[in-house]
């Protein structure tokens, strides 16, 4: 099942908060079909960046643009390309004081999706939930935080977005649901070739499933890398290897 | 440990507390908030001057001492103040938390604490009313002077001490078992009851008692010091023992019965948020405490009105009317979007959500109006209002009532906190203070007027027409206000953040 094709275009775009520049993107398109990672360490905007596509937050300057086959949306100023689009970004996206069956439901009949559609998705992520999501009659809020994590990428994912946002996918998961979640993502841009935007601090994760990887430094992005590029992994350890200052902490210690 | 550690981590402590009361998230956010508080403390002390002064004054023609006629009942200021203090100080056990792993000794830091619950300015606020009432009938007398207002004074002081330290036990026990919050009750209502019928027992004997601390009576000092300490040590014990279990307090998940609604699914996308709107109310503390509180006033205020001539009066008639109507909207509504502030992010990255959400919003509020309806057939029935008034105010509610409400969606942006276990709104402002007191007045005063020029009956049915005129074009006016909300989205949703979980 195939999603529609859509490219985000970022121009001039710039956020302040007081005297610190949180991001600040001169122009960057991430095209149809991309698997895009944002890696950068605290503070560099990843999750800036994510609320700025999302219209969560006002650029000081410049805006984003979705663009799909047919149209062309500046983010902030209509809300028609919320309707393929999917995302997770905290536990500000969740209805902590619904269960999680409720959740789906609820996010299912706002995007018109039938009862049946949402309980065959569901059985898709069984593997993901591990059992401990659907089926417990607790609320969200009493959930731990990997679950809670589980419950907001379903959820992203229940109205087939063709444009993906999660930051911080990996956070709070246990080992094997890390790698399920790697493979879900995976196989979901395979069949639908929908655009994914992820962010993480994870690095082999990041690595294994992007297409394309930027490397983002005090909200500029210092580096553009397509998964082809040789010398991408290398670049990317080194970079955060060079951040560490071994001897000083050698020293501290 | 030596008396100048402990003095130093007195200091660190009392300033951490400054600091924490200072940077309260309700004020930082919020600077009309910070004004209105200190506001309602200065008019809380005027409020007992008042009475100070008016009491002495009413006293004064007695066949006792004005100040032996007050002593008498100084039990009721104790109850006052023990009740004043609910819902406002943590129990040193839940302040001990985040300094448990450093280096200080627990025995120190409960000290500490509790020395402070003594040592406290919120001790002496009652001197408000103490200090002028003891000053026109004690320092001015001849026969008490001005040593005899200190030692009435001290003597005050030490009771309300007393009364900290007793109010700290019973909150500690509350929070072990709800069903603690029965021993004020039953020891007041006995108190009061035996109080009643041996005047000698309770009245007399705290006039006496009082009198010994004019006189400097050393016994009555010894004797209320005595009960300061032995109180002191009974919380040390009680905070000690529970301060493990306070540690590792851990919620109980309770599992919830789920619940389709699956009438409201013909409902569509509002169905849906008809459904989170109920969810809220059964599921957070906070909202079903409004919701409860809301319910409860509409109800008492109808059956006051329905079957006692105690609002039979011109003004009070249509104050009563348009309360029975107004109050369940005026209590939740202004807190338009504080709910919803909890999961702001996920409403905004679907399209049009907060529309959706708006309008469901609106038809629930219509839907409870049924409750005062019902209520108010009685007073209908007697005669105290004509069919016309009843009708007036069903529809000049949701009508021309509800959009001034509901304008407080583009204004809201303090996240309610959803679990806490006492209401604390968080969430005053400027907007919500006027737009209360707009949405209480504004439509007594119409009602008035209609009914004072065209009469019960064509004042009801103005009301109505105007009410109808409101209801029909709600998808017009909640539009506007979606609008307007959508103009203000990034600075709510930034405030929203900011204030979740604060």
């Amino acid at each position: 099942m195939k999603t529609c094709q859509v490219s985000v275009q970022l121009e001039t775009l710039k956020k302040v908060f007081g005297e610190n520049v949180a991001l600040d993107i001169d122009t960057f398109t991430i095209n149809s079909g991309d698997v895009l990672g944002l890696v950068g360490n605290n503070g560099a905007g990843k999750t800036t960046l994510f609320r700025l596509i999302l219209d969560l937050l006002k650029p000081n300057t410049g805006h984003v643009t979705i663009k799909t086959e047919d149209a062309e949306y500046i983010t902030s100023n209509c809300e028609d390309w919320k309707t393929f689009t999917g995302a997770h970004i905290d536990s500000g996206f969740l209805i902590d004081y619904l269960t999680p069956d409720e959740y789906f439901s609820f996010i299912g009949k706002v995007n018109n999706i039938s009862k049946e559609e949402i309980e065959e998705q569901l059985k898709r992520y069984e593997d993901f939930m591990s059992g401990e999501v659907c089926g417990q009659n607790k609320l969200i809020r009493n959930l731990s935080a990997g679950n809670q994590q589980k419950v907001g990428i379903i959820a992203a994912l229940l109205n087939h977005p063709s444009l993906l946002i999660l930051d911080e996918p990996f956070n709070f998961l246990d080992p094997s649901s890390q790698i399920a979640m790697k493979y879900l993502l995976e196989d979901y841009n395979k069949q639908t070739g929908a655009t994914i935007l992820v962010s993480s601090h994870n690095l082999t994760h990041t690595l294994d499933i992007c297409t394309r990887v930027a490397l983002l430094e005090h909200g500029h992005i210092i580096k553009d890398y397509n998964k082809d590029d040789s010398d991408m992994i290398a670049e990317i350890e080194q970079y955060f290897e060079g951040n560490v200052h071994h001897e000083t902490i050698a020293t501290e210690a | 440990m030596d008396f100048k550690r402990f003095r130093l981590i007195f200091k660190l402590i009392s300033q951490n507390k400054k600091l924490s009361e200072k940077r309260h998230p309700m004020f930082e956010r919020n600077r009309f908030m910070k004004f209105f508080a200190y506001g309602m403390v200065a008019f809380m002390a005027c409020y007992l001057i008042f009475f100070g002064v008016l009491f002495a004054n009413a006293f004064a023609d007695g066949s006792k001492e004005a100040c032996d006629m007050l002593n008498q009942g100084i039990i009721i200021f104790l109850i006052l103040d023990f009740f004043f203090r609910f819902g406002m100080q943590e129990t040193p056990a839940q302040e001990v938390k985040p300094y448990k792993v450093m280096p200080i000794p627990t025995n120190t830091l409960m000290h500490i604490f509790l020395i402070k619950r003594g040592w406290n300015w919120y001790n002496v606020f009652f001197f408000f009313f103490f200090v002028p009432f003891g000053i026109m009938t004690i320092a001015t007398t001849p026969y008490f002077g001005v040593w005899g207002f200190v030692g009435y004074l001290l003597g005050i002081w030490l009771l309300f001490v007393f009364n900290a330290y007793w109010y700290l036990f019973w909150r500690t026990l509350i929070n072990h078992h709800i069903v603690y919050v029965l021993l004020p009750i039953l020891i007041y209502v006995a108190l009061i009851f035996f109080g009643m019928f041996t005047d000698e027992w309770l009245f007399e004997g705290s006039m006496k008692f009082m009198r010994g601390f004019i006189e400097w009576n050393p016994i009555c000092f010894l004797s209320v010091l005595a009960a300061i300490i032995i109180m002191y040590y009974v919380n040390l014990w009680l905070q000690k023992k529970l301060i493990y279990a306070e540690i590792a307090k851990v919620e109980k998940v309770k599992k919830v019965k789920s619940s389709e609604m699956s009438f409201l699914n013909r409902y569509g996308v509002i169905g849906e948020y008809l459904k989170l709107e109920i969810k809220s109310i059964a599921r957070n503390n906070v909202v079903r405490k409004i919701f409860i509180s809301g319910v409860i006033i509409t109800l008492l205020f109808c059956s006051v009105t329905a079957f006692t001539p105690a609002y039979d009066g011109g003004f009070m008639r249509i104050f009563i009317c348009i309360y029975c109507f107004a109050v369940y909207g005026i209590m939740t509504l202004t807190n338009i979007m504080g709910v919803e502030g909890n999961y702001i992010d996920g409403l905004m990255s679907r399209k049009e959500s907060v529309l959706s959400l708006l309008k469901a919003k609106f038809y629930f509020y219509c839907f409870m109006l049924l409750i005062p309806t019902l209520f108010m057939i009685a007073p209908v029935a007697t005669g105290k209002y004509t069919i016309y008034e009843l009708l007036g105010c069903l529809f000049f509610t949701p009508g021309c009532i509800f959009p001034f409400l509901f304008i407080l969606a583009i204004f809201n942006n303090t996240t309610m906190n959803l679990t806490q276990k006492i209401q604390q709104r968080t969430t005053n402002s400027k907007a919500q203070f006027f737009v209360s007191l707009g949405a209480m007045l504004i439509p007594m005063v119409v009602m008035y007027v209609l009914v004072m020029l065209l009469g019960s009956v064509w004042g009801g049915v103005v009301m109505m027409v105007l009410g109808l005129i409101g209801v029909v074009l709600h998808h017009v006016w909640l539009k506007t206000i979606y609008k307007q909300f959508m103009i203000r989205r990034y600075e709510n949703m930034s405030s929203f953040r900011a204030t979740r979980n604060a």
